[in-house]
């Protein structure tokens, strides 16, 4: 049982450090971390919910201002990407956030191309950090259930 | 602001400030609002969180001591984050913004505003643990008088026993007669200490009748919710009336319109009466508006001339704290209109009083002074307890702590606090337990430090009160509230009211915001071995079913890709592939592990991948599930 542990720790450990390496998080995700405690167990799940939800709920404005046949009110699609921006930042979703700063440049230079093709990279975006996340979180069940304790992971 | 009674009544805002502190804090995003949150909880604040402006307004007009600091975004897109900035400057709190711009501008106006600080997002724990300091700030006077001595953080030679201290800023009321609490006066004592006050001190202001009607008349011309105490000072063009005079004003004002368009509204049983009026009456006072006898019609004639105004009695000033109401209940004056049953906006209010005012000589017109804001049992409204049926007496409420309209305050606004706090509870279950966990054996303020968090795996709390199970009726609230009764007798400490037990129910039954957080907290982040049920409200991908599309085929970027992939994401895919062995051991684990778990995964996540591998090229809208 001690092996499993301590294999699903390494394996836990190199996962996260991946993402951090591959850009799909950042230090304020290891902030959010330190958050965590006894008193709030379950805090960076919650907020990374939120997080999520809000994606979903963006993406959707976004899309259908984009959509609008005519003119596309761009302040509106700006808005959004601005609420996107926010959140992605607080939570340490290096990558989206990167395609927010790119995605608000276009909507201030109503580059409608533009901003279609960054909304699809960051729907794309934070699906794949979805499922990564979600990883962590399943091996960090993982670990609990084998009886260990879940690792602090040092980045750098 | 706080008189020093009511700051060393307050634990926890003395021996272990700023642990315990009062944070309100406003900022529309959800995600950036919960992070905000529990950085504020884990500098130990008491935080109260909301998103929206509007509430935020509300919260701090009906509850002005209630908060020490405010901490907003000001880019909300559907709310001004200046507007709250205004407020919380009408109520000399410190408020301090939050941006994601760092530019000059937006700084340097931020700071215009009247910002006590601007920090950009996101925001750092360290930063946060330093924002005491502006509330001290703001209250320099009573610290320095109360606890720096205690803390021993003065030299010695300032140390003065704080009875000298007292009496020192006694002596600068002396001119007051009987109101020992004018607000003036706090701005008085609460910049110097006394050698230096004599040199700054401040005009009294005294509202006389002119003066409130030329308040009023700026007030109409700009329309009360344009009504911003620069714009009236400067409408009003009064020397010496500085800006901070009319917001105190303002801030009175609002509340008694409010009281008169609840006058309009309810009933009040004659019970709970008692000297709650006063401060509805001094406004009145000044409106004019003493022609009881003459019941009915209201013009606008009647509600501004001075021949009927009654001499207020003065013992009833003490007590009386007025506190900002919600302008969105403004009635003009001028524009009363009779309501249906009674034009008179008092209703039934003022009735008991009448008798009394009636025995009293009319003498000439004093000036009137308001009392300061401040800490008591005697603020608020009827409304709620019109709402609740809580038809018990009021009057001296200092005396009659065993009524339960003086715990019911303290207890809902508590609750309000605790209910707004519950972030990281699960579902309306934890509202209730975080009712049921209000003490009744300690002060509420040692006990609010403990409760303010709520693990989200037990349920009910620790502390749970004997009443597990409440419900969010009045009733159960009713039943709890009278168990409070022989808590706490700190009367500086008791600034509730019973409109928060109605606030607090409205909160409870339709604030989204809050319904989310419920809702956020029955979904897990994924399948994550925490003790929460599980909800299917989860936007996750569903875990096995991609897996077993394989792990080799890039994983889940494949139901997602179509031909205008980026190289972004082809990256990612290079990326993902080279975990391929890594996910391949643990996913084995994961399968073998996690047959038996309920699919905490959504189907509507499954849906939009099957719905973005369908449409090709398709509109944006519809490639996005819409």
């Amino acid at each position: 049982m001690d092996a499993l542990v301590a294999q699903l720790q390494m394996q836990y450990r190199n996962y996260t450090v991946s993402l951090y390496q591959q850009g799909f998080l950042d230090d304020q995700f290891t902030e959010l971390k330190k958050l965590q405690d006894d008193a709030s167990p379950d805090f960076v799940a919650e907020v990374l919910s939120l997080f999520f939800e809000d994606c979903v709920k963006l993406i959707g404005n976004m899309a259908r201002a984009l959509d609008q046949t005519g003119t596309v009110d761009f302040s509106q699609v700006g808005a959004s990407v601005h609420q996107l921006k926010g959140s992605s930042s607080s939570v340490g979703a290096k990558r989206v956030k990167g395609l927010c700063i790119t995605f608000k440049e276009y909507c201030e230079a109503n580059n409608y191309e533009g901003c279609v093709r960054c909304l699809q990279q960051v729907d794309i975006e934070f699906k794949a950090l979805q499922t990564k996340l979600q990883d962590m979180f399943n091996l960090e069940k993982q670990i609990i259930q084998a009886g260990g304790k879940v690792p602090q992971v040092d980045i750098n | 602001m706080e008189n020093m009674e009511s700051v060393s009544n307050e634990e926890g805002r003395t021996d272990q400030f700023p642990v315990g502190m009062r944070v309100l804090a406003v900022d529309d995003n959800p995600t950036c609002l919960r992070k905000l949150e529990e950085l504020l909880l884990r500098c130990k604040y008491h935080v109260t969180k909301t998103m929206e402006s509007k509430k935020a307004l509300e919260m701090l007009r009906e509850k002005s001591n209630m908060f020490d600091l405010v901490i907003s975004d000001v880019e909300m897109p559907d709310t001004d984050g200046f507007k709250l900035l205004e407020i919380g400057l009408e109520m000399d709190l410190p408020v301090i913004m939050l941006s994601a711009h760092s530019d000059y501008d937006s700084v340097m106006k931020g700071i215009i505003h009247g910002a006590c600080d601007y920090l950009v997002k996101p925001v750092s724990l360290k930063e946060l643990r330093n924002i005491w300091q502006h509330v001290v700030k703001k209250n320099i006077g009573s610290y320095k008088k109360i606890i720096a001595p205690s803390r021993h953080l003065l030299p010695t030679s300032e140390y003065a026993p704080s009875g000298s201290g007292k009496r020192k800023e006694k002596a600068d009321d002396s001119g007051d007669g009987d109101d020992d609490s004018d607000r003036e006066e706090d701005e008085d004592g609460s910049e110097q200490d006394g050698e230096e006050s004599s040199n700054r001190k401040k005009r009294r202001v005294v509202w006389s009748q002119e003066l409130h009607q030329k308040f009023v008349h700026a007030v109409q011309q700009l329309g009360l919710d344009k009504a911003v105490p620069k714009k009236i000072l400067d409408y009003m063009n009064i020397e010496g009336l500085t800006r901070e005079n009319v917001a105190s004003h303002l801030q009175k004002y609002r509340l008694y319109l409010k009281k008169l368009d609840e006058g309009q509204q309810h009933n009040m049983s004659q019970d709970a009466f008692g000297s709650r009026d006063s401060s509805y009456f001094h406004m009145a006072q000044l409106e004019g508006l003493r022609d009881y006898s003459s019941t009915r019609q209201l013009s606008s004639s009647s509600l501004l001339t001075r021949s009927s105004l009654t001499k207020f009695h003065p013992s009833v000033y003490s007590s009386v704290n007025l506190q900002g109401s919600n302008s969105s209940s403004f009635i003009p004056p001028g524009h009363h209109q009779s309501s249906s049953s009674s034009a008179n906006p008092f209703g039934t209010y003022h009735s008991p009083l009448l008798a009394r005012s009636q025995n009293v000589n009319l003498s000439p017109l004093e000036p009137l002074q308001f009392p300061r804001s401040k800490c008591s049992p005697f603020m608020g409204d009827f409304k709620g307890i019109a709402d609740r049926g809580i038809g018990s007496s009021f009057l001296d409420s200092r005396m009659s702590f065993g009524s339960s309209s003086t715990s019911l305050p303290c207890a809902t606004s508590n609750n309000l606090m605790l209910q707004e706090n519950f972030g990281v509870s699960d579902g309306n279950q934890s509202c209730l337990n975080g009712l049921s966990s209000f003490p009744s054996h300690h002060s509420w303020q040692g006990n609010l430090k403990t409760t303010t968090r709520f693990p989200s795996h037990s349920l009910p709390l620790n502390h749970a009160f004997g009443q597990d199970q409440m419900t969010c009726g009045g009733t159960g609230l009713g039943d709890y509230n009278t168990s409070l009764v022989s808590a706490d007798s700190h009367v500086g400490v008791l600034q509730c009211e019973p409109p928060f037990l109605g606030d607090f129910m409205q909160n409870m039954n339709t604030h989204k915001w809050e319904e989310q957080n419920c809702t956020m907290m029955n979904n897990t982040f994924g399948n994550v071995d925490y003790p929460l049920p599980v909800d299917n409200n989860i936007v996750f991908r569903d875990n096995n079913a991609t897996r077993s599309k394989g792990v080799d085929d890039s994983l889940m970027m494949s139901p997602i890709e179509d031909s205008a992939t980026t190289l972004n994401s082809r990256e990612c895919v290079g990326n993902v592939t080279m975990m391929d062995p890594e996910m391949r051991s643990s996913t084995k684990l994961e399968n073998d592990l996690v047959d038996n778990q309920h699919d905490v995964f959504d189907d509507i996540m499954n849906e939009m991948l099957k719905q973005d591998e369908n449409n090709g090229m398709v509109s944006v809208a519809a490639r996005f599930g819409l």
